[in-house]
């Protein structure tokens, strides 16, 4: 399925279209037109409503069944996408850029115009988030094309043609694609024709698109991240509950997730007594949720019976109940094994810039717990070494309207500003 | 004569009864063989402070430490000099991309013939009428030493062989997947009246007949065609297509009956041949053991319940594979069934690890390993 000019079409015609694309998208500029933020917020209101009155019901709970999410889950994140909250995400991302044209000096003035055309290479695991990268898009006026990711369910097709068919406007600033990664050639015709290409993978994909890329095309990466727990001594049992019911809703599979802890200390004794007690904490409170899926438990069971042999000993390594935890003697961040898994190290935290820095490009979260003293000294260090959310130990997966994406704000990468002599008008 | 010798030349593949102690004996006597030769293996068994004299009956056997498949992939265990395994092999590497190597030495080698000739004979798989083969799977090549692509080789003696057709190709210096070559071949064969055997990936098959079926391509393969697939069904997993269902695709393309599509299931770690019987199930041969593992403590399970499969064999000398765990997860069957043997059957559930979870980036991975950079 593909969506050309607000019609779902069949994936045959996909060749022809791209071949001509070029020039309808230079004709669509050349009108000098592009949609406000506020004209993409009047269509998504309605979809809203539809949304809220369980007009798509049909589809949605299915989905809410198949990924097991309470529907009092959905309810809040949909809350997220009320034209309140996206009004306030507008807002606050673009800022300034919102009174614009104004005056530089007495000749200039300031403009902002999308960046034109964007390329979106979304990821797959959040159904319906390559259509939440195409808003992005839209919220800041540009031309968007969407490359479908594989295994897609058809849900981010449906959003976008919806929002054609309330403001058929918007029918030339949005075009989906559903190409097959093995068709590189077409995927660079796309590329070449955009001016930006968002891409939402790890360094491999990106590496990939920038062996692609044109160079004068602008690579906007989201993902992907780490995200850890930074704790002293002074944790508390309840927090670590908490954290361990964070884990299991997400089984860690998140940029956000919480894939394992640092420990404010140098000392491996410390850190050794810090990790039998926190795995008695979360071992039972593990006890209190649903457990993993099967294939999940098994896999880590495995992987935790090959630790032992690779270790030559079971010193440091606890399971219990589909929950482990790893103690490691090194500093280095790493991705955790999932599903309940946390490795635990010691970082003291003089050494939080020099250990972190190097992963700067992968830092996003941190759930932080460390005594009130020490909490502006530590949020700032690891601010410097490149993190740019730190939040309460079990909060590192939470969403708050208008916070940034990865330490910037997507509508404003969006968009440039274009500065206009006036002199003679 | 050793106990393993016993074991691979028991009369009846099938005839579990009364062969656990002759078993038991096999596995304890390669047991000790491997401590002695083996510095890696000695060094597991030690550090879970193993007895190899407790081995006494079949139960002790679940507190052999066993090796994960995993394990396979980062180290290579052998107990005897590298120039002594005349036959290397390594797994797919589907699941991770790093593959096992495994070295088998001639006595090791010379058992599995025993082996395969009785459970060949068993399920009627060794013919004399000329025919012509077709394997979805790698043209050999000497540098390519996947167990897959040796297997798939060794299967075109299973009859005199007319022709030897492989959908995938070593053309110019690579290997390429011409499916329409096949689908020509088996047009062809299908206006002759030599049988045809295929071997290979179930999804290779699969996806050669789907195609094969919108194309209104409708054959009527020579009596005694057979269409034999191994290598698991894990490809399977995001079609939703269950067996049933590619039996019933298999008859409806090329005319071949249910009784005349064959199973195989083994992993270069465990290289016993699992054979499914006409009621396609997977009974376990004499030469083998199965232990069910629980999902949380590794701990055995009763048969019926569902978990990690952990495989048993004596069969190898050159490489410590007595105990393994595969990533595979499934269920021990106790029950009846029509084929008429007793024995238990194993039943592949699927795989540990999830195939259908993606993380934040595994979509847009897809993209890589489709692009293949």
């Amino acid at each position: 399925m593909i969506l050309y000019h607000g019609e779902i079409l069949n994936n045959s015609l996909q060749d022809k279209i791209i071949a001509s694309l070029g020039d309808e998208l230079n004709n669509t500029l050349a009108k000098g037109y592009f949609p406000s933020p506020f004209e993409v917020l009047e269509a998504i209101k309605v979809i809203y409503q539809e949304v809220i009155n369980h007009k798509y019901d049909n589809i949605i709970l299915p989905l809410l069944k198949q990924y097991d999410i309470p529907e009092s889950m959905f309810v809040h994140y949909a809350s997220l996408f009320s034209p309140e909250s996206l009004k306030r995400k507008v807002e606050i991302e673009l800022g300034d850029y919102l009174n614009l044209p104004s005056k530089l000096d007495n000749s200039t003035i300031r403009e902002r115009y999308p960046l034109g055309v964007l390329f979106h290479i979304a990821a797959g695991n959040v159904d319906g988030l390559p259509s939440y990268s195409v808003i992005e898009g839209l919220l800041s006026g540009n031309i968007n094309l969407l490359k479908l990711p594989s295994g897609d369910n058809g849900l981010s097709i449906m959003i976008l043609k919806r929002l054609i068919d309330v403001n058929p406007r918007l029918k030339d600033f949005i075009y989906v694609f559903d190409v097959p990664s093995t068709e590189v050639s077409s995927i660079k015709k796309l590329a070449d024709l955009s001016d930006a290409i968002a891409v939402w993978g790890g360094d491999l994909v990106n590496k990939a698109v920038r062996e692609f890329a044109d160079i004068k095309t602008k690579i906007i990466s989201w993902g992907h991240k780490v995200s850890f727990a930074y704790v002293d001594n002074y944790v508390s049992d309840d927090e670590l509950k908490a954290l361990m019911h964070s884990l299991a809703s997400s089984e860690q599979l998140l940029c956000s997730s919480v894939q394992g802890i640092y420990l404010d200390t140098d000392s491996l004794d410390e850190l050794s007594a810090f990790a039998k007690r926190c795995f008695d904490i979360i071992s039972k409170e593990n006890l209190k949720l649903k457990p993993s899926p099967i294939a999940a438990k098994g896999k880590n069971a495995l992987l935790f019976y090959n630790e032992i042999l690779e270790r030559k000993s079971a010193k440091g390594l606890y399971l219990d109940n589909g929950v482990s935890v790893i103690v490691k003697e090194d500093y280095e961040l790493e991705a955790s094994w999932q599903f309940r898994n946390l490795w635990i190290k010691r970082l003291p935290h003089e050494k939080i810039v020099s250990v972190l820095k190097k992963n700067h490009d992968h830092l996003q979260s941190v759930g932080l717990s460390v005594k009130k003293e020490n909490i502006s000294v530590i949020q700032n260090l690891l601010a410097q070494a490149g993190l740019s959310r730190i939040t309460k130990l079990d909060q590192t997966s939470r969403m708050i309207i208008g916070e940034a994406h990865d330490g910037v704000y997507p509508l404003k990468v969006y968009s440039r500003i274009v500065e206009k002599d006036i002199s003679k008008l | 004569m050793s106990y393993r010798y016993k074991l691979f030349h028991l009369k009846d593949p099938y005839k579990l009864e009364g062969t656990d102690d002759l078993f038991v004996k096999a596995m304890k006597e390669n047991c000790l063989y491997q401590y002695q030769h083996c510095p890696d293996y000695k060094r597991i068994l030690d550090s879970f402070h193993f007895d190899i004299n407790s081995l006494k009956t079949i139960d002790d056997l679940a507190s052999l430490p066993f090796i994960p498949t995993l394990y396979f992939k980062h180290h290579e265990l052998y107990s005897m000099p590298k120039k002594r395994m005349i036959v290397k092999a390594t797994s797919s590497g589907t699941s991770s991309g790093i593959k096992s190597k495994i070295g088998f030495n001639a006595g090791s080698l010379l058992l599995a013939f025993a082996m395969v000739r009785k459970i060949f004979a068993y399920h009627h798989i060794w013919s004399l009428k000329p025919t012509h083969f077709i394997i979805f799977g790698y043209e050999p090549k000497r540098t390519n030493q996947t167990a897959i692509s040796k297997t798939g080789y060794g299967f075109t003696f299973t009859a005199p062989p007319l022709s030897k057709d492989y959908a995938i190709r070593y053309v110019d210096g690579k290997y390429q997947v011409d499916l329409e070559n096949i689908k020509n071949k088996l047009i062809k064969y299908s206006k002759g009246k030599a049988p045809v055997r295929t071997l290979g990936f179930p999804a290779y098959t699969y996806f050669l007949l789907r195609d094969m079926k919108e194309q209104g391509i409708f054959l009527k393969m020579p009596k005694g065609s057979l269409i034999t697939i191994g290598g698991g069904w894990k490809q399977f997993y995001a079609e939703q297509i269950d067996k049933k269902a590619f039996y019933a695709l298999v008859k409806e393309v090329l005319d071949i009956d249910e009784d005349h599509i064959v199973e195989f299931f083994g992993a270069v770690e465990h290289p016993i041949l699992y054979t499914d019987c006409k009621a396609h199930h997977f009974h376990i041969p004499v030469y083998g053991r199965v232990i069910i593992r629980d999902v949380n403590t590794l701990k055995p399970v009763p048969n019926g319940k569902m978990g990690i499969i952990n495989l048993l064999t004596p069969l190898v000398k050159s490489v410590p594979l007595l105990s393994i765990c595969t990533d595979d997860i499934g269920i021990l069957h106790d029950e009846k069934c029509e084929c008429g043997l007793n024995t238990p059957y194993l039943e592949i559930v699927g795989r540990v690890g999830l195939s259908d979870i993606k993380t934040c980036t595994a979509g847009a991975e897809d993209l890589l390993k489709e692009m293949k950079i």
